[in-house]
C-alpha cells in the first residue's frame, strides 16, 4: 500500500450502485454542466449547528448537488452516489456582501420552549429554568453571484440540465428562504477540463458592477476572479460531500480542493493599453536609465 | 564625473555578514574603493535587500572607484557575470527636466531637531543643562520620528524645498456611507509613496557610546519641480546619516500602470 492520504471521492468501492442505463463505463464521454448561480441571498452552511447558521463565501458542493438533486425530483432517502462522482468548480463572479440575520423563535402560544433531551416516553422535555424564546443568527450572502461547473458523464450532466430547467421541486440556493434568479443552467460544455470551461465562461456579475470595475479599470478585457476547483492534487480540504441526504442518517465526506484565478473575458471591447496581462512587479533597477 | 555601482553581496561570507548587520563597518568597507582623502567627496550608499539571501549595495561616488576589497571579501570573486557594475550617471542627469516623472527609492532618517525634547534622556539632559547654566546657545538635539506615519509626513513636507513632488495618488471612491465627512476628511490627499521598511540601527562608535539610527525606506513616483535643487540632492542625499546608508535617492522608469 502507498502512503497516499485516502481520498473520500476516489476511494469509494467499485461495486457501487450506478442508476445510470449506461454505467460508468460510457466510454469516456465526458462534459461540463455550468450552473449560474444569483439571488438576493444565499446560504451556504457546511458544519453550522443549533442557533448559529453560518454561509461559507462559497456554494458547497452538498448545497449544489442538494439542489440538482431537488431539480430531479429526488427524495431526501435516494442515493447521491452517481451525484458525488462529478467534479465541481466554483468561480466567484460578485462576491457579495454578508448578512447577518437576528432571529427570535418562540411558542405563539407562550409556553416554554423544549429542550433536547426526551422523557421516559420520548417526548421532548419542556425546558427548566422556562426559557420562552430562541435566539438565532442566520448569516446570508446578498448580491452575490457565482459560476459553479460540474465535470462528469456527458447523459447524466445532459439529464441534469434538463432538470434544472424544469425542476422538480422549487430550487434554492442553500436555504429554502433563497430562491435563485433564472437563468440557472448555462447550459452544457464539450470540455471535460473545469478550469477550461470556468475559463471561457463570460463575466456573469450584474451590469452595474462590471460597469463600475470596468470604469475604474479602464475597462480591461479580462478581470481575475477567485476559484475553487475540486483536485485530487489539491492543497486544502472541504467537509462538504454528502454521502445521503437521509434526514436520519445525514453524513458528509470531504474532498480536495485547489484555490486559483481564473481570467474571465469582460466583455468590454474599448480599446485601452491595459490590454496586456498585469506583469508583476520588477523591483528598483536604477540602472534602467543608465542606458543599460 | 559621477558613477553608481552595484556590487552582490553573499550574504553566506563572514565579512559580508558584519557589513550588513552594522552600517558603521560598511561605511568603512565603502570608503575604502574610493581613491580620494576621507573628505574628498560625497560619497553615497544604500543596501537593497529586496532578496534578502542576494542583496545589492548601491554606490554613488564622485571618482571612478574600485571594489575589488568588497568582491573578494564578501561577494563571490570567482562566478561569472558583473561583480561590481560600475556605471557613469550622466544619462540620468540629463534627463533632469522640470516636468520629468520617475520612480523612486530612498531609505533615509527622518529627523526632527528640537532644543526642548519631550522626554530627554539623561545624556541629553545633562548636555541641556550644562548650556544652560553656561548661558550658551546650543545645538538642537536630533531626535529620530519612529512611528510611519511621522516618518512619511518627513519627506512629503520636504519634497518641494528638494525639488520634486510627489503626486496624489488615485484611490477608488469608498464605499456609500463610507465617504469622509468634513470634520474626518484629512487635507492632504493620499500621495504616489509608500513606506517599503523600516528599520531601527544600533551600532557601537569609538570607544563610548552607540549610534541609534531610525531608517525607513520610501518607494513611490515624484515629479520633478527643480531640476538644480533635484540634482543637488540626487548628488548629495537627503537627510542625516548619509555615512551610514542613507539619502541616496535612486530613479527608476515608471512601470505601466493602470492608471
Amino acid at each position: 500500500m502507498t502512503s497516499t492520504p485516502p481520498h473520500p471521492t476516489h476511494t469509494r468501492p467499485a461495486e457501487r450502485h450506478d442508476p445510470l442505463p449506461d454505467g460508468a463505463d460510457h466510454g469516456g464521454e465526458e462534459a461540463v454542466l455550468l450552473l449560474r448561480l444569483a439571488g438576493p441571498l444565499q446560504s451556504w452552511g457546511d458544519r453550522s449547528v443549533f442557533n448559529r447558521r453560518e454561509t461559507r463565501p462559497e456554494p458547497t458542493k452538498s448545497g449544489v448537488l442538494g439542489l440538482l438533486a431537488a431539480a430531479e425530483g429526488r427524495a431526501r432517502e435516494d442515493r447521491l452516489d452517481d451525484l458525488t462522482q462529478l467534479r465541481l468548480g466554483i468561480r466567484v463572479d460578485q462576491p457579495g456582501t454578508l448578512l447577518r440575520d437576528y432571529h427570535t423563535v418562540s411558542d405563539y402560544r407562550g409556553r416554554p420552549l423544549l429542550q433536547a433531551g426526551v422523557s421516559a416516553k420520548g417526548r421532548q422535555k419542556p425546558t427548566s429554568p422556562a426559557k420562552n424564546t430562541h435566539i438565532t443568527i442566520r448569516y446570508y450572502l446578498q448580491d452575490a453571484v457565482f459560476v459553479a461547473a460540474l465535470a462528469g458523464p456527458a447523459p447524466l450532466l445532459r439529464t441534469l440540465d434538463t432538470a434544472v430547467r424544469h425542476p422538480a421541486y422549487p430550487l434554492a440556493l442553500g436555504r429554502r428562504s433563497c430562491p435563485p434568479t433564472q437563468p440557472v443552467s448555462l447550459g452544457l460544455r464539450d470540455t471535460s477540463d473545469l478550469r477550461q470551461a470556468l475559463e471561457a465562461e463570460p463575466w456573469q456579475a450584474a451590469r452595474h458592477v462590471r460597469n463600475e470595475q470596468g470604469r475604474r479599470n479602464s475597462y480591461p478585457t479580462h478581470v481575475d476572479l477567485s476559484a475553487t476547483i475540486e483536485d485530487p492534487d489539491g492543497d486544502d480540504v472541504r467537509h462538504d460531500v454528502p454521502q445521503s441526504f437521509h434526514p436520519r442518517s445525514r453524513s458528509y465526506t470531504s474532498r480536495r480542493v485547489r484555490h486559483l484565478w481564473i481570467p474571465t473575458p469582460t466583455g468590454f471591447t474599448t480599446p485601452t493599453n491595459n490590454d496586456q496581462p498585469r506583469q508583476p512587479s520588477a523591483g528598483h533597477d536604477p540602472f534602467a536609465l543608465l542606458g543599460w | 564625473m559621477t558613477y553608481l555601482s552595484r556590487i552582490r553581496i553573499n550574504p553566506l561570507r563572514a565579512a559580508s555578514r558584519k557589513l550588513l548587520a552594522n552600517p558603521r563597518a560598511m561605511h568603512g568597507a565603502v570608503a575604502g574603493g574610493i581613491t580620494g582623502t576621507p573628505d574628498s567627496e560625497r560619497v553615497l550608499w544604500r543596501l537593497d535587500t529586496d532578496n534578502p539571501h542576494r542583496p545589492h549595495l548601491y554606490i554613488l561616488t564622485r571618482s571612478k572607484p574600485d571594489w575589488t576589497h568588497i568582491v573578494e571579501q564578501a561577494g563571490w570573486p570567482g562566478a561569472e557575470g558583473e561583480h561590481a557594475a560600475i556605471r557613469d550617471y550622466t544619462p540620468l542627469l540629463a534627463q533632469i527636466a522640470t516636468g520629468r516623472e520617475f520612480a523612486f527609492r530612498l531609505t533615509a532618517n527622518p529627523v526632527q531637531n528640537t532644543a526642548t525634547p519631550d522626554k530627554a534622556t539623561p545624556t541629553q539632559a545633562a548636555r541641556l543643562e550644562a548650556a544652560r547654566l553656561e548661558g550658551r546657545q546650543t545645538r538642537g538635539l536630533r531626535i529620530g520620528h519612529r512611528t510611519a506615519n511621522a516618518q512619511l509626513h518627513w519627506l512629503l513636507q520636504r519634497t518641494e524645498r528638494w525639488g520634486f513632488t510627489i503626486p496624489p495618488s488615485r484611490v477608488d471612491p469608498p464605499a456609500p456611507g463610507l465617504a469622509p465627512t468634513n470634520e474626518t476628511a484629512d487635507a492632504d490627499p493620499p500621495r504616489e509613496v509608500r513606506i517599503t521598511a523600516r528599520q531601527r540601527h544600533s551600532f557601537a562608535k569609538g570607544g563610548n557610546g552607540r549610534v541609534v539610527l531610525h531608517t525607513a525606506t520610501f518607494e513611490g513616483h515624484l515629479r520633478i519641480t527643480d531640476p538644480d535643487a533635484f540634482t543637488e540632492r540626487l548628488l548629495n542625499g537627503i537627510g542625516p546619516a548619509k555615512s551610514y546608508g542613507c539619502g541616496l535617492l535612486t530613479l527608476a522608469p515608471l512601470t505601466n500602470r493602470s492608471t
